[in-house]
């Protein structure tokens, strides 16, 4: 193994039994030895790659990809059917937090319990047990028994631990995802102080942001191969043309057999609900976005029953982001946003609904958003 | 010798397995750690009371009560951590499939934990040596000697015994009838000289290297004579091949832990 490298993994597959009733017993492995019905399904097909001491590495690829399998071969839970995995340094993974967790013992003997999991011996423990409650804001808590913790405490305890561990290699799966938005932010941070400490980091994601901002590199394992390894800007690019692609390809197949069942979201950004409005302004300016993965989707704007006309598309580059990944390949930027001035002379003083609907062209209604505002 | 710089740098996990086994075991409960001695107390008294009527004579010569004790206390340390050895690869399946960590220290603790219990349950021992009037002798000095054997021993079983069962999970059930059939294939509630016309039967019973651990401890305790050595060298060294053989079956196995469980 060359010493630059964290972690090598050379011509590496890896299969998987699905074994539709799984021989458990002596009785049923005796008697179904042969009959059993065992589909073998392959998870790798021959990665080779190698990661370098202190980088930062993220693994894109949709669900069912591999992208976890790959994390877990390289924590050695699971090992390769064919190939190799070696890794070099103590490493760390993140991929299941509050493992070893004893639920009638307190925070802080927890914190044992879990540190020795991965490795640590008292010493170091002893050596860190501060840092680790005051990154979990656990406060007095921590002297409590782990079954009385939130769902949110509980978690934040594990994290606290698993990140302060210190390892050289660290796999993480997942896992921006624990507690509030102000803990989320400083996991975030603490990641960011840990690549800068030249760590070897490993990521499963799926939030393409954090990719872009956090690693030096990303790759892309696309149907259990490795299709293509290198700067995030451009493996996220060619991910997500991909994704379109195959969305568009499932979306016609699964209209060619009438299971489809389409998507729509519509907003309305001006005015707010329940918003009073004076007569002598006029007009209304009033603005929103549609999306839909039907082609023929039309957008259709009324005031009490009465359809709005002088209807403008306008570009909304912000909404096309959010949803890059939801609506691949089914969204043209420029033609996402809608705005309209509602004119207000030929309405009478009171209450009054605007509605958004998104219709397929048989008039179905896919989706319906609606405010008030009352005239004066 | 990985696998002993593999287990030193998981000391910690060791120790906090140990700890929680034993003081885990009882918690929430009323007499706590008390139980690991009423427990085999009241199993002495249940044979106690019911074999004496059984055999013609009292069993052990002077002392049934002792001869039972000395013979119980043992083997209810091969019992219980062949047990629950067997099955603490499919109990721990939930950290076993999220991290990685050497595999065996989870049945080192509980050979490590047993063998606390054990030494622990050696004080009850004791007192009842001391109060039916045998005392202690300098022999007891091989008592750690016979327990470590004893341990090696089990640490061995387990080893097999625990791997095979994360594949074939109907496995702790045979076991759990081997050991009830193993504590007659034992003199632990009957004295060997009862087996003298048995024949073949009798040969096997004394060839059992669990014959050979618990007449060492009646040795120690009891009689006051020093085990001999040559039957517990070969217990050793039988131990010693079980335990590679072990660990060999289990190094080959525990790959497939994550998926078979």
């Amino acid at each position: 193994m060359n010493n630059e490298n964290a972690i090598e993994v050379r011509n590496m597959s890896k299969r998987f039994k699905v074994d539709y009733d799984k021989a458990h017993t002596l009785k049923d492995k005796l008697l179904f030895w042969r009959t059993s019905h065992v589909e073998v399904h392959e998870v790798l097909k021959n990665i080779n790659m190698d990661i370098k001491k202190g980088e930062t590495v993220a693994l894109i690829g949709t669900n069912g990809s591999g992208k976890s399998t790959l994390l877990k071969l390289m924590t050695k839970i699971i090992f390769p059917n064919e190939g190799t995995i070696e890794t070099n340094g103590k490493l760390t993974s993140l991929l299941e937090l509050g493992a070893g967790f004893h639920q009638d013992f307190t925070g802080r003997e927890n914190i044992y319990f879990n540190a020795s999991i991965f490795g640590l011996t008292r010493k170091e423990i002893d050596a860190r047990i501060q840092d680790i409650i005051d990154f979990s804001e656990l406060g007095e808590f921590i002297d409590h028994p782990v079954r009385t913790y939130s769902s949110g405490m509980y978690m934040r305890l594990a994290f606290s631990v698993a990140i302060n561990v210190d390892a050289e290699i660290l796999l993480i799966d997942e896992i921006l995802a624990v507690g509030d938005q102000h803990f989320q932010e400083k996991c975030y941070r603490k990641l960011k102080e840990l690549k800068d400490s030249d760590k070897t980091i490993v990521i499963v994601t799926h939030s393409l942001d954090v990719v872009k901002d956090l690693c030096d590199r990303a790759v892309w394992i696309y149907k259990g191969e490795l299709k293509l390894d290198g700067d995030p800007i451009y493996v996220i690019d060619e991910y997500l043309k991909q994704v379109a692609l195959d969305h568009k390809e499932e979306k016609q197949k699964a209209i060619a057999e009438g299971k489809h069942r389409f998507k729509c979201a519509v907003f309305i950004d001006a005015p707010r609900d329940f918003v009073t409005v004076k007569k002598e302004d006029k007009v209304l300016f009033s603005q929103g976005w549609q999306l839909s993965d039907h082609d023929d989707a039309v957008l259709k704007v009324t005031v009490d029953n009465v359809e709005v006309d002088n209807l403008d598309r306008v570009n909304r580059l912000d909404v096309y982001d959010a949803y890059r990944e939801v609506y691949a390949g089914d969204m043209d930027p420029d033609t996402i946003g809608w705005k309209t001035n509602i004119d207000l002379t030929k309405l009478e003083s009171g209450k009054h609904r605007l509605m958004v609907q998104c219709l397929e062209p048989n008039g179905n209604i896919m989706a319906e958003k609606s405010i008030q505002f009352v005239l004066e | 010798m990985h696998i002993f710089k593999d287990i030193y740098d998981y000391r910690e996990l060791l120790k906090t397995n140990v700890k929680k086994d034993i003081r885990g075991k009882y918690k929430g409960s009323f007499l706590g750690i008390l139980w690991s001695f009423i427990n085999p107390l009241l199993q002495v008294v249940v044979y106690w009371i019911v074999f004496p009527y059984l055999m013609r004579k009292g069993a052990g010569g002077d002392n049934y009560l002792v001869y039972l004790i000395t013979g119980l206390i043992p083997w209810t340390f091969f019992l219980t951590t062949v047990s629950s050895g067997t099955t603490s690869i499919k109990a721990n399946a939930g950290i076993i499939k999220k991290v990685y960590f050497p595999r065996e220290i989870l049945l080192i603790s509980q050979v490590v934990s047993g063998l606390v219990n054990f030494f622990i349950s050696c004080i009850i021992i004791i007192v009842f040596c001391f109060a039916f009037g045998f005392g202690i002798s300098i022999q007891i000095l091989m008592l750690p000697v016979v327990a470590f054997i004893q341990a090696l021993l089990i640490l061995g079983i387990i080893l097999i015994l625990s791997s095979l069962n994360a594949y074939v999970q109907d496995l702790e059930y045979i076991v759990s009838f081997l050991l009830t059939m193993g504590m007659y294939a034992t003199p632990v509630v009957y004295d060997l000289s009862l087996l003298d016309g048995a024949g073949v039967l009798g040969k096997i019973i004394r060839m059992n290297p669990l014959t050979i651990i618990v007449m060492s401890y009646r040795d120690i305790f009891m009689y006051h004579v020093w085990p001999s050595m040559k039957q517990l060298g070969v217990v050793f060294i039988l131990a010693l091949v079980i335990l590679v053989i072990g660990y060999i079956v289990f190094k080959k196995l525990e790959k497939g832990f994550a998926e078979e469980l």
